[in-house]
């Protein structure tokens, strides 16, 4: 009797003891942010990127089965910095969730939270180029920036889903510290370069260069978002003959011809760098291995 | 200020005591080693001087800093265990304050070729300058408007309010607007893929296309297929110019429309879309509209800034009430993206007006784009209207937008 009544508490306390709260999900514009969503929220939430990592996440088409993603969103974090705007908005324009609109608290503007460079110090239009009025989006590819994404994210999961709090705040404690360490070693494996003169295709470096203590001189786009153009081309040449410039960074998503025939007139080695999570097809496939794979294959590159 | 000011002086005092005690001595290094030592003892005095001085006045001094290490921005934290977030606030959303975002577009289209007597055009004619703004009303809804300027005059092209947070998912617009019928129908200039309208719109809608006043709600009907599938109704004022005309009050001109998009893969996707629509014409009695489109894209997500693919098609069939004749129109077309910043196409069209006559164009264009923000276009089309004239024309467009523009619906 003892243990079928012993049974039966068990079978009642059975469903109290396991959660049974639904996993929050999680819609986040890009790969990187669904990363760090991911190391933050464990298993208590669903995480799903809009932008693959191989794909440029300034021209993301804003199509009608990404509103199936966004209609049961419970949290959309967004890069900001008007990095999505020619997309997002249409978008949550079509959501019919209120809950994920801007100043709702499942929508979070990464941007808010991190240190952003590049911001114009004077006005600016449309013939500098796509200038971001906000400062230069490609902030997550500095991983202290990446901690302040977490924060940020942590703090948002623990607000809409309270009795997770503690999970999220020690998943958090965690990733710090792997992050702390890992930036240790992309440090130690970058510091004999320390001061390299770099190209970029486009300008989505500038804070991994600050971290690490490269140094961008040039452009293979005459202005953010222009193609390359002859003159252009033939001015970043000469610049990167006198300068020594070994390495030119490239995206998987830019055509490689016109970078590949200044690296061939200068002797410097094209590399094709990811900036996203899932950028390639293996080794980037969450944030840790994104930079382990980046940081390897510039150490040897700059060689 | 005042430490700067007694650093300066110590470096003074120290620089005259040197110049005056170097004459005096011969040069030699043990006499020279003698002033370094004086001269260092001097510092450490100076520096002596001015911590007693600076604890006199209760100012603590800033760490000796070696300017060149100084760098615009601080330097990265050292330990990402202690990383904190920073206050960030938007610069361009604090900039543009409540201002709608505005934008202002400008078509000019030139024509060389045959004389077309249906259509006719200027050599050159700046066809339009669409001023659009847009911005939140409130939490609940967006206002959106859209004001055609242009050879034809001024007109409110499109007005109206847009409610995205109503229940049970549904959206709603209330104004001017564009009746959704079809793809073609609901764009504006800036949006075709072509000069011009395909004859499917031109002869059944007009040049401006259908579009009236009324009121617009539409839901997404969830499925288990992860397919988007939305329901449009729609019911407007009767009077939309060439197309419906309202004789008495009750003689509304209603519109339906069902739009289902899939993803095949992740670089193409399908969407297919039915429209229905039923209004007035005054002295002739009920006129039927029904339409079907489909759209094919494909665009290789690590290759998309420079190469995508759509195919269109697009038909309609009316029928007026009292007509022995059922009309058809349709177009079909195809767009490939050559290189970043070029398109080239191809169009099929037809449509068939009362009397049993029937038009027919081809046409092909070829688009440049230097950015997202201005386009030049050429378009060679042939057309023959029946079996009375065929024009060849060649129509060469500039686009140009400045200003904030909203993203498009996909």
């Amino acid at each position: 009797m003892k243990t079928i009544i012993a049974a039966i508490a068990l079978a009642m306390a059975l469903p109290h003891g396991v959660s049974a709260a639904p996993k929050l999900k999680v819609v986040t514009t890009t790969s990187d942010l669904a990363s760090l969503a991911r190391e933050v929220g464990g298993d208590r939430i669903e995480v799903t990127a809009i932008a693959r990592g191989y794909q440029d996440p300034h021209f993301v088409e804003a199509k009608p089965s990404f509103l199936l993603l966004l209609r049961n969103a419970d949290l959309l974090v967004a890069v900001g910095a008007e990095l999505e705007l020619g997309w997002l908005p249409a978008l949550l324009d079509q959501s019919r969730n209120n809950r994920i609109r801007p100043g709702s608290s499942g929508y979070l503007d990464a941007s808010q939270g991190v240190v952003i460079l590049d911001k114009p110090t004077t006005a600016i239009n449309r013939s500098m180029g796509d200038v971001h009025p906000s400062g230069n989006p490609h902030y997550w590819l500095d991983p202290a920036n990446a901690v302040r994404i977490a924060i940020q994210i942590e703090q948002r999961l623990a607000r809409l889903r309270p009795e997770d709090a503690p999970l999220f705040r020690k998943r958090l404690n965690d990733l710090k510290v792997r992050m702390n360490a890992a930036d240790k070693r992309w440090t130690a494996a970058l510091a004999p370069y320390r001061g390299a003169k770099i190209v970029t295709y486009h300008n989505s470096w500038p804070n991994f260069a600050r971290r690490y203590g490269l140094d961008v001189v040039g452009y293979v786009e005459p202005k953010p978002g222009v193609p390359p153009s002859p003159s252009h081309t033939f001015e970043l040449i000469n610049m990167m003959k006198q300068q020594k410039v070994k390495v030119i960074l490239m995206e998987p998503y830019f055509d490689h011809k016109t970078p590949q025939s200044i690296a061939d007139r200068t002797g410097a080695k094209l590399l094709v760098i990811y900036p996203s999570v899932g950028g390639a097809k293996s080794g980037t496939d969450d944030y840790f291995q994104l930079f382990d794979t980046n940081v390897d294959n510039l150490v040897k590159a700059l060689r | 200020m005042a430490i700067s000011g007694h650093c300066i002086r110590l470096c003074i005092l120290s620089f005259i005591l040197l110049s005056v005690a170097l004459p005096a001595f011969p040069q030699t290094d043990d006499r020279i080693q003698q002033i370094e030592k004086k001269l260092q003892d001097l510092l450490a005095q100076a520096a002596q001087l001015r911590q007693e001085l600076d604890a006199l006045k209760g100012v603590t001094s800033p760490p000796a800093e070696d300017l060149m290490a100084i760098e615009i921005a601080p330097p990265p934290p050292e330990a990402l265990t202690d990383v904190q977030t920073v206050v960030n606030p938007s610069t361009a959303a604090s900039g543009r304050g409540l201002n709608p975002d505005i934008a202002v577009i400008g078509t000019m289209v030139s024509q060389a070729g045959q004389q077309n007597f249906v259509e006719p055009r200027e050599p050159f004619e700046f066809e339009e300058a669409e001023i659009a703004f847009e911005a939140f009303i409130d939490p609940y809804a967006k206002g959106r408007f859209f004001i055609s300027a242009g050879a034809h005059g001024v007109e409110v092209e499109e007005a109206y309010a847009q409610f995205l947070t109503l229940p049970y998912g549904l959206t709603a617009k209330a104004g001017k607007m564009k009746a959704l019928f079809g793809k073609a129908n609901t764009w504006h200039t800036h949006m075709r893929p072509w000069v011009d309208q395909p004859l499917m719109v031109s002869s059944f809608f007009g040049g401006e296309g259908l579009s009236d006043h009324g009121i617009s709600v539409s839901k997404a009907i969830a499925n288990p297929w992860n397919t988007f599938i939305e329901a449009t109704g729609e019911v407007y004022s009767g009077n939309a110019e060439g197309v419906f005309e309202r004789e008495v009050s009750n003689d509304l001109f209603y519109n339906a429309h069902l739009k289902l998009f899939r993803d095949i893969d992740e670089s193409s996707n399908i969407e297919i879309g039915t429209s229905l629509a039923r209004g007035t014409v005054a002295e002739e009695g009920s006129s039927r509209y029904a339409g079907v489109d489909v759209t094919y894209r494909w665009k290789p997500l690590s290759r998309s800034i420079y190469r995508s693919f759509a195919a269109r098609f697009e038909g309609l069939a009316n029928r007026r009430e009292g007509a022995d004749e059922t009309l058809y129109g349709y177009y079909a077309s195809a767009d490939y993206q050559l290189a970043r910043r070029w398109l080239a196409g191809v169009r099929l069209d037809g449509a068939d007006r009362a009397d049993h006559l029937s038009d027919r164009g081809l046409s092909a264009t070829l688009t440049f784009r230097p950015s997202e923000f201005s386009q030049l276009r050429g378009q060679f089309r042939r057309t023959a209207y029946d079996s009375l004239e065929t024009v060849n024309e060649f129509l060469i467009q500039l686009q140009f937008s400045i200003g904030a523009h909203g993203a498009h619906t996909f």
